[in-house]
């Protein structure tokens, strides 16, 4: 069959790309992640050029406008073997990251519109959080609102997860909202028209060290208790879920089989799509500038488009938001960390559960496509918006994947990339109306697990917003309680 | 394709084992170049339509020639020197890479699929789809055996930190050994030269240097660089070498970082660009020169220079040029007789070409027999390594490729990192060299405590 190919690792032709503008996506980070060209074992080095220059003939996007997407390392397919053979000292803290992030995109992207210059509510930040929450609104009948984005959909948190999704939490509250989370996710194509690629393969937890094996045993009467069917697996039953799995050193082991994997981009397209067939309007490469506040209220946020009044404002901008919080003087306590993480090459499923451990925060998984997808936290990552990569990063994941996994070796690391987990003191978000502005209303804090948590927790937001009808979420969540010490710490953090 | 009737034994004659048959092969050629001298040009199916795959680019920019090699997946081999007894084995094929029955994928979707809306929410036929789609995904089985133990990192520190061995880098290279500036130069190849040892021979082009020209230690080939990281000792290399101990991982801590990489061969969007028998310029004048293989009959495609340069270098020795194919065009004077303009090229062919067919000038179709279509255009900067070090990198509409912006001395946005060559652009090899020559300069200009 005749075909013109333009990338051909990931067999994306030509008529992929002018799809995915006839579908809105026409910036080159968007059309990457949209038709999949760019991420295949040569990562776009062939077919880049060719992409840009065919938005370029089509008059999707002006030259000046026309960036190669983030070129991430390594450059070449490199083994875990070799990766792995450099020893890292994890008592200092890592430095530095390439490379650096764009701080802010091309003024030729942005909109050629106008911003309306007043909506009901604006919600800042366009990934998951802000555009499940717009979309709830609508079903509710609130369609005066405005998301305010400052890049593409997809370009933080929400857009550089590892999909995984999982009901074994430490707390009652993140358990009931995940299990509502995952239900939801199971009929996303059904009711967005998108397919998310939901797959149900479990999470495995290993657990090493006495008191964290007993953490995990705790918790897995705590699943029981609230319906999730987690139970305990024996070393013989953890090795027949993933064959060539090392059970050296594991004290104890869990597994749920109705925790899964996702596909986190085209939650962003499904909700954005859901969004504007309502009339909301989603706007993306729009940064946000200030505020105007009088009587205890915010009236405006101001853009580099322009300003827009408003009665409520939703502040959902993950790690970004204590600096957006700063513009209005409410401090936040929540800090960004750096989270790292890579991509192999795509292999035959091999793999069915997201395995971690949780005592040193690795995890990895197999995507529907076939990479290994995984990361590992840094203990010694100190706080701030680095989105950089580092050769030391890879080198722990490698050694830890490996101990693991001792067959892999051979298996190519792809590329790997970072994002920010918004961190909080409980581990818990940041939720309801912030005192002394009361029309300011806060939706992060999620320590990395927001993107699972978004569509529960999206749903009791805009039914709270619109219904007035107390809530306990946005009061046990809100700020106020950092203040009266009043914290129940989330002790199931990976990655 | 074929070995040159006159050429000369370029090693010693080994054989192969393709999925249980024997092949003839030279050993240290790259796999993929022995295959398809003995004609065996399907090495793979593709990724999600199952369409025939050969090597296209020789460069390790694309991934039409991985194989499943020694048990290992996804193997570009067409940088894997061959070896007597090699397995090789062809991947994401069901029952063989010559009859798959999974090519009925490309038929059922002429017009490609959009995963993201098939099925979307249908009740049974999404999840039967979700299955499927995961068997099918993936290229290449799990490796069979574990890896060996890798040889410890080596941590290395030079004032310069030079990376690839082509026109550029190489005129560099002499500037900071004139001056006894301490520098070291990673080239991904087994040799160096770039396209001076494997391009198309251009009229002014220097002459290709030898390492044994440089100091001696200086210059690593077959040493990848993988990505120009930071950490608290500051910037460095991070560079895979492949050596008699097998893999190695190397860090260059340096005080500047010269990149020289070239470019990437990239796929032009035509008709069946991706059949075998398609191959890039460059993989075709590097196959002609230092492997002796070439196209019986060969149609060329594409622009520049090169373009003509390269139906010189076929016409030489021996491949019948069918079609020069200039796609922007005027057909320069002095261009071989025959070459002409035209437009929407398509390659033909079941699982191989046997064809070539554009429009001419005048609107009319026009299609030759030939047994390869080469993809004869400015290579796409390898823009990579200067991104992650802080350069801007902006799109060149004339040229149609992103580019490394830098002065004229090869200075970027980034203090510490100069670029010269290929990199900022699409030129000749002599405008390589000579930026290559000015960037170093410029660089030994900017050291500070003097030569070393």
């Amino acid at each position: 069959m005749s075909k013109t190919l333009i990338c051909s690792c990931e067999d994306v032709t030509a008529e992929d790309i002018r799809h995915a503008v006839s579908r809105g996506y026409s910036d080159v980070e968007s059309v990457k992640r949209f038709t999949g060209f760019g991420t295949g074992i040569c990562q776009g080095k062939g077919c880049l050029s060719a992409v840009a220059a065919l938005l370029c003939k089509e008059k999707a996007q002006k030259p000046a406008s026309l960036l190669p997407f983030t070129p991430r390392p390594p450059l070449y397919p490199t083994e875990l073997s070799v990766l792995a053979s450099m020893k890292v000292d994890e008592s200092k803290p890592p430095v530095g990251g390439v490379p650096e992030e764009l701080a802010v995109f091309p003024p030729t992207l942005r909109p050629e519109g106008p911003l309306p210059a007043k909506a009901k509510v604006v919600i800042i930040g366009g990934g998951i959080m802000g555009l499940a929450l717009a979309y709830n609104l609508s079903l509710r009948g609130e369609t005066d609102v405005v998301v305010l984005e400052r890049g593409y959909l997809c370009a933080g948190a929400s857009g550089r997860n590892g999909g995984g999704v999982r009901m074994q939490w430490g707390t009652s509250a993140n358990i009931e909202l995940a299990k509502r989370s995952i239900e939801l996710m199971g009929r996303f194509a059904r009711d967005m028209g998108i397919n998310v690629w939901l797959r149900q393969g479990g999470y495995l937890f290993m657990a090493r060290t006495k008191a964290v094996a007993e953490r995990l045993e705790r918790n897995v009467a705590l699943h029981n208790k609230h319906g999730v069917p987690t139970r305990l697996l024996t070393v013989d039953e953890a090795r027949e879920i993933v064959p060539g799995l090392s059970l050296a050193g594991a004290r104890a082991a869990s597994y749920n089989p109705e925790d899964g994997v996702i596909f986190p981009w085209p939650f962003l397209w499904g909700y954005a799509n859901g969004c504007r067939k309502a009339g909301i309007k989603v706007e993306t490469f729009t940064n946000v500038t200030g505020f105007e506040t009088s009587d205890g209220l915010v009236r405006k946020v101001k853009t580099d488009r322009g300003d827009i009044a408003c009665d409520t404002v939703v502040l959902a901008s993950g790690a970004w938001s204590p600096e957006i919080a700063k513009m209005v003087g409410v401090k936040l306590p929540n800090e960004p960390h750096r989270h790292e993480i890579l991509s192999t090459e795509p292999l035959k499923p091999f793999l069915s559960p997201l395995v971690s451990v949780l005592d040193s925060g690795l995890y990895f998984s197999q995507s529907m496509r076939g990479e290994i997808v995984g990361g590992m936290g840094d203990a010694k990552e100190p706080a701030g918006l680095n989105m950089g990569s580092t050769l030391r990063f890879v080198s722990r994941f490698s050694q830890a994947l490996l101990e693991q996994m001792p067959d892999l070796g051979h298996v190519k690391v792809l590329r790997q990339w970072a994002g920010c987990y918004d961190v909080t003191p409980d581990n818990n978000p940041v939720l309801g109306r912030t005192p002394g502005l009361e029309n300011l209303l806060q939706m992060s804090g999620f320590v990395g697990h927001g993107f699972m948590m978004a569509p529960a927790v999206a749903e009791r937001m805009a039914g709270w917003m619109t219904t007035g009808e107390s809530d306990e979420l946005f009061t046990r969540f809100n700020l106020r309680r950092f203040q009266e010490g009043k914290l129940e710490r989330e002790d199931m953090i990976i990655g | 394709m074929r070995r040159l009737p006159d050429a000369a034994a370029r090693g010693k004659s080994i054989t192969l084992d393709l999925e249980g048959e024997t092949v003839p092969a030279v050993e240290g050629e790259p796999v993929a170049c022995s295959l398809i001298a003995t004609g065996e040009s399907v090495l793979a199916r593709s990724i999600k339509y199952h369409r025939a795959r050969g090597p296209y680019c020789f460069s390790g920019a694309c991934s039409h020639c991985l194989m499943r090699v020694d048990g290992v997946p996804n193997v570009y081999t067409c940088r894997t020197p061959a070896r007597a007894g090699m397995k090789l084995e062809r991947q994401n094929a069901y029952p063989s890479a010559k009859v798959d029955v999974f090519e009925a994928i490309d038929w059922f979707f002429p017009n490609g699929l959009d995963h993201h809306e098939m099925f979307a929410g249908v009740p049974v036929a999404e999840q039967v789809m979700a299955k499927v789609a995961r068997q099918l995904a993936g290229l290449g089985l799990l490796p069979a055996s574990p890896a060996p133990e890798r040889m410890p990192v080596q941590t290395l520190r030079t004032r310069v930190a030079l990376v690839g061995g082509g026109a550029a880098g190489l005129a560099a290279a002499r500037v900071l050994a004139s001056q006894g500036v301490s520098f070291l130069l990673f080239e991904r190849e087994g040799f160096l030269g770039g396209r001076l040892a494997a391009g198309a021979p251009e009229p002014d082009a220097p002459k290709a240097l030898d390492a044994s020209a440089l100091p001696s230690g200086s210059v690593r080939t077959r040493a990848t660089v993988i990505g120009l990281y930071d950490d608290e000792a500051g910037r460095f290399l991070a560079v895979v070498a492949d050596g008699p101990e097998g893999l190695r991982l190397l860090k260059v801590y340096a005080e500047r970082f010269l990149l020289t990489p070239g470019g990437h061969p990239p796929m032009l969007p035509f008709e069946n660009n991706d059949l075998p028998g398609v191959y890039a310029g460059r993989a075709a004048s590097l196959l002609m020169r230092r492997y002796g293989v070439a196209p019986e009959v060969a149609a060329l495609v594409g622009w520049g220079p090169e373009l003509y340069a390269l139906a010189r270098l076929m016409e030489e020795h021996g491949t019948k040029v069918a079609a020069v194919v200039d796609l922007k065009g005027p057909v320069p004077s002095g261009a071989p007789a025959g070459a002409t303009q035209g437009g929407e090229p398509k390659a033909h062919g079941r699982n191989e070409v046997s064809g070539f067919s554009y429009t001419n000038a005048s609107g009319k179709r026009v299609k030759v027999d030939c047994d390869a279509v080469l993809v004869a255009v400015a290579t796409s900067p390898s823009f990579e390594l200067a991104r992650q070090g802080g350069a801007k990198v902006e799109f060149d509409e004339a040229r149609e490729v992103f580019a490394v912006v830098a002065d004229a001395d090869g200075r970027t946005e980034a203090k510490d990192l100069y670029v010269a060559g290929d990199v900022t652009g699409g030129r000749s090899a002599a405008e390589a060299a000579a930026d290559g020559k000015r960037a170093a300069e410029a660089l030994v200009g900017s050291l500070t405590g003097g030569q070393s």
